[in-house]
């Protein structure tokens, strides 16, 4: 593949193509066992992680490779001094260049730079403001690449946006960017190139406008995938779940709804919106100060996890490699995890055999792309991990499974068996509820979704006549008025 | 945008430590210390006003350098996410070394190459250390019980086991030279010695480093996220040479000044000492699990560590109990400051 100065690029491909290890060889942090770089008309066979910086190329990592013990100022501007000195240590600190470049580069990315920012320590940080702050990193020296993994998972709207503005007038310094990313609204809207990969090789590269959403596709996976409405089945009239005025104060208050057997309710809105919260209290992990909750028409009290799981309700963290999963057991024992109690004979004896079964039945259901229930968890790709945990609850049979952001980072492919398997799942009666800010997957799957907005429910929209216009306006109706 | 950028600054506010007090314990946490050592410095001069005579600051102050010298650079190895326990014998190597060989060789050798050479063995010690944690990739507390077991049983071995009582030389003048003297109440006279001069310089040149440097910015870079310290360009190797190195050479230095201000040099002294240096860096508030502290902490720590050794005696504590006090400290500003960590950890 090519890169050429003042062009967009986007790499897309589904988890595990070989994105990751491209970016790591043009960063030089990875070697590749063959085949050449050239850069400038000039053959390198691999890079250092300085001789890479020395010429321009900055890379905003997936996890963001911010020091987590070093302010802000330093995450962002130290790397010029570094690359100045080509890595030479022993050299004083150009202090008033530090704060120079970090307020320069941080305003760039829309944070308000003030001598507190500039100070504070990253690991403080709440992650929003970290990716920006990795972003306000790769812009911070005269890049000429600048490659970035994922650098909107965790931004709202308006960061986004904001992204868009500094990807433009990089562009207009003739600085080539290379992004890396799963939603393809943001490519379109960008524009430019798309390079496309599949099990480790370039299928295509052109500009981005001349291929449809089901032509990227269909090229990352190999087969074809429709823009269709997952859902198919209706909700049953029966009522699973009742929210009664449920509240924690200074997040969410006066939340009430309904969930029925077999629904899919979708909840959205701002990171901000209380949304998060909500997800939280529902499954016990931050529990609510006021309201009721009762399932089946009994009030439960949810006060912890364990009560929660006892009430019948799953969660489906967020962050599954720190929240969900443990990523350096086997695929076997992660399914396992939640029915250990009931696989134990009297005398506290686990019963493998038993367990690998179950286990083997869950893998297959969820069509992980691998039969050895033995590897660990840490080897699979992100769409197959996530799987992995949605299924670790089909063991319990819950009645009402919480996911949270089910495919944050998760490619095309395996969005496509996570959704598939919520519709059956709700086809068994369990009741779903998504929260999500990613609208194309509520509208494809939801029978109802609610949107929030500074901690209340703002609007109950069908499901099957929404569309992306009206959520986007009611999640930010009330802010609007508030800001103006 | 610039909405936007408020509510995530106010965010950042509300995440980091708030105001007051207890945000200036969560940035900096020697402050507890300072607290602390100025209680038992009340205590002690309310129960004993001798406490307070320069004759006692004197010794306190004396007694400081070679725990300091230790500790500035197990702050440094901490600092950088490593841990070192083997500076004591390395010091021990060094110093014995180095006097069997003035004795023998060079008796009216200057002080001043004394301590070069010193450091420059030191160096060539803890860059062995730093060359074996950085190559072998084994946590550094297990390189380092190795080598301290080295070192000290290849001194014990090969090099001598009888205490020299007869120092050669400046070796032996250096110790007694004074900076100030003073005669106390009942006539005796104390002095301040020239080699108490080393601590605060040595601890401004690490200060300096740490602080000033880029050398320094990598030092915590590394012990706060090694592996992406490496990704960012960093070298992680001459990182870690340095941290032990520099650690080496303290090591070293603080050896000549343990034989010159005992005028004594004992092959079996110091080893044994490290978990007190230790106590006093992690007393200081740097995290034993790397990437924090600070000079000013850890200077705090050794003198909260000195003074409990040196003047409980005063109050009527008997010396036995030195220990007691020093592991309630700890275990005391442990559990301060982790329960202050958590209550500062942003909230997800």
């Amino acid at each position: 593949m090519s890169l050429q100065a003042g062009e967009v690029y986007h790499l897309l491909g589904e988890n595990g193509c070989g994105k990751s290890t491209v970016i790591k060889i043009m960063a030089g942090a990875h070697p590749p066992s063959d085949g050449q770089i050239i850069l400038d008309g000039e053959v390198h066979d691999e890079l250092t992680p300085i001789q890479s910086l020395d010429f321009g190329i900055e890379t905003v990592y997936q996890d963001l490779s911010l020091i987590p013990n070093l302010t802000v100022m330093e995450n962002v501007a130290l790397g010029e001094q570094l690359v100045e000195g080509h890595g030479r240590l022993l050299r004083t600190l150009d202090r008033a260049r530090l704060k120079e470049t970090a307020t320069k580069a941080l305003s760039q990315v829309g944070l308000k730079v003030t001598a507190e920012l500039l100070s504070t320590i990253v690991s403080e940080l709440p992650l929003a403001i970290r990716q920006l702050v990795a972003i306000a990193r790769a812009i911070a020296c005269e890049a000429r690449l600048v490659i970035m993994d994922e650098p909107t998972t965790s931004l709202t709207r308006r960061e986004v946006e904001n992204l868009i503005d500094v990807v433009s007038k990089l562009r207009s310094r003739n600085v080539a960017v290379l992004f890396v990313t799963h939603k393809l609204e943001e490519c379109y809207r960008i524009g430019g190139h798309a390079i496309v990969f599949r099990d480790g090789q370039c299928v295509a590269q052109g500009p981005i406008n001349n291929y449809s959403r089901t032509d990227l596709a269909e090229l990352m996976t190999g087969r074809k995938i429709s823009e269709k409405r997952y859902r198919t089945g209706a909700p049953s009239a029966e009522t699973l779940m009742v929210l009664d005025r449920l509240e924690v104060p200074g997040r969410f208050r006066d939340v009430s709804f309904k969930l029925h057997k077999g629904e899919v309710l979708g909840i959205t809105g701002l990171s901000d919106s209380g949304r998060n919260e909500l997800a939280l209290a529902i499954a016990g992990i931050k529990p609510a100060a006021g309201g009721s909750i009762s399932v089946n028409g009994k009030p439960v009290r949810i006060h912890s996890a364990s009560e929660s799981i006892d009430a019948g309700i799953g969660y489906v963290p967020e962050d599954r490699l720190s929240e969900g999963l443990f990523l350096d057991k086997s695929i076997y024992q992660n399914e396992i995890a939640l029915i250990l109690r009931k696989l134990a004979s009297k005398f506290g004896i686990l019963d493998m055999k038993k367990g690998k079964e179950i286990a083997r039945d869950i893998s297959e259901k969820m069509r992980l792309n691998t039969a050895d229930i033995e590897l660990p968890v840490s080897a699979l790709s992100g769409g197959n991990q996530q799987r992995v945990l949605i299924g670790r609850w089909l063991s319990i049979d819950p009645e009402i499974l919480v996911l949270h952001g089910p495919t944050v980072g998760v490619d095309v492919g395996s969005k496509d068996a996570i959704y598939q398997t919520i519709q059956k799942m709700a086809e068994q009666g369990i009741g779903l509820v998504i929260v999500s800010d990613d609208l194309p997957e509520l509208l494809q799957n939801c029978d109802r979704i609610l949107v929030m907005s500074a901690g209340e429910i703002v609007a109950d929209l069908n499901g099957a006549g929404a569309n992306e216009d009206e959520i986007y306006q009611a999640m930010l109706g009330s802010v609007q008025e508030g800001a103006a | 945008m610039s909405a936007a950028g408020t509510s995530h600054n106010q965010a950042a506010a509300n995440a980091g430590p708030g105001g007051g007090l207890s945000g200036l314990i969560a940035k900096r946490p020697e402050f507890v210390t300072l607290v602390l050592l100025m209680a038992i410095c009340i205590a002690v001069t309310i129960a004993n006003p001798a406490f307070l005579q320069p004759s006692t600051l004197i010794d306190i102050g004396r007694a400081s350098v070679v725990t300091g010298l230790f500790a500035l650079g197990v702050f440094v190895i901490l600092a950088a996410g490593g841990i070192d326990v083997s500076f004591t014998a390395i010091a021990a190597l060094t110093m014995y070394s180095i006097t069997l060989l003035v004795q023998k060789y060079a008796p009216d050798l200057s002080i001043v190459v004394v301590f070069a050479i010193a450091i420059a063995g030191g160096v060539f010690l803890g860059v062995v250390n730093g060359f074996l944690v950085y190559t072998l990739r084994v946590p550094s507390l297990i390189v380092t019980i190795g080598t301290q077991y080295f070192f000290r049983g290849g001194l014990l071995a090969f090099i001598g086991t009888t205490w020299i009582m007869e120092l050669p030389g400046e070796m032996a003048t250096f110790g007694r030279l004074s900076l100030l003297e003073f005669e106390t109440a009942n006539g005796a006279i104390v002095s301040l010695p020239v080699y108490f001069l080393i601590l605060p310089v040595v601890a401004v040149l690490t200060w300096w480093i740490m602080r000033r440097t880029l050398m320094g910015r990598a030092i915590f870079s590394l012990g706060g996220n090694p592996e992406v310290t490496a990704r960012l360009g960093y070298n992680v190797k001459i990182v870690h040479l340095f941290v032990f190195g520099y650690a080496g050479a303290l090591a070293g230095l603080a050896g000549i000044v343990h034989i010159t201000a005992n005028r004594l040099a004992n092959p079996f002294d110091l080893v044994g000492t490290e978990i007190s240096v230790i106590a006093a860096v992690v007393l200081g508030g740097a995290r034993i699990t790397g990437g924090t502290g600070s000079v000013i902490g850890t200077m705090l720590g050794v003198l909260l560590v000195v003074v409990v050794d040196n003047v409980l005696v005063m109050v009527g504590i008997p010396s036995t109990w030195q220990r007691v006090f020093v592991g309630a400290f700890i275990l005391l500003a442990a559990a301060f400051f982790v329960t202050r960590q958590r209550k500062f950890k942003p909230a997800k």
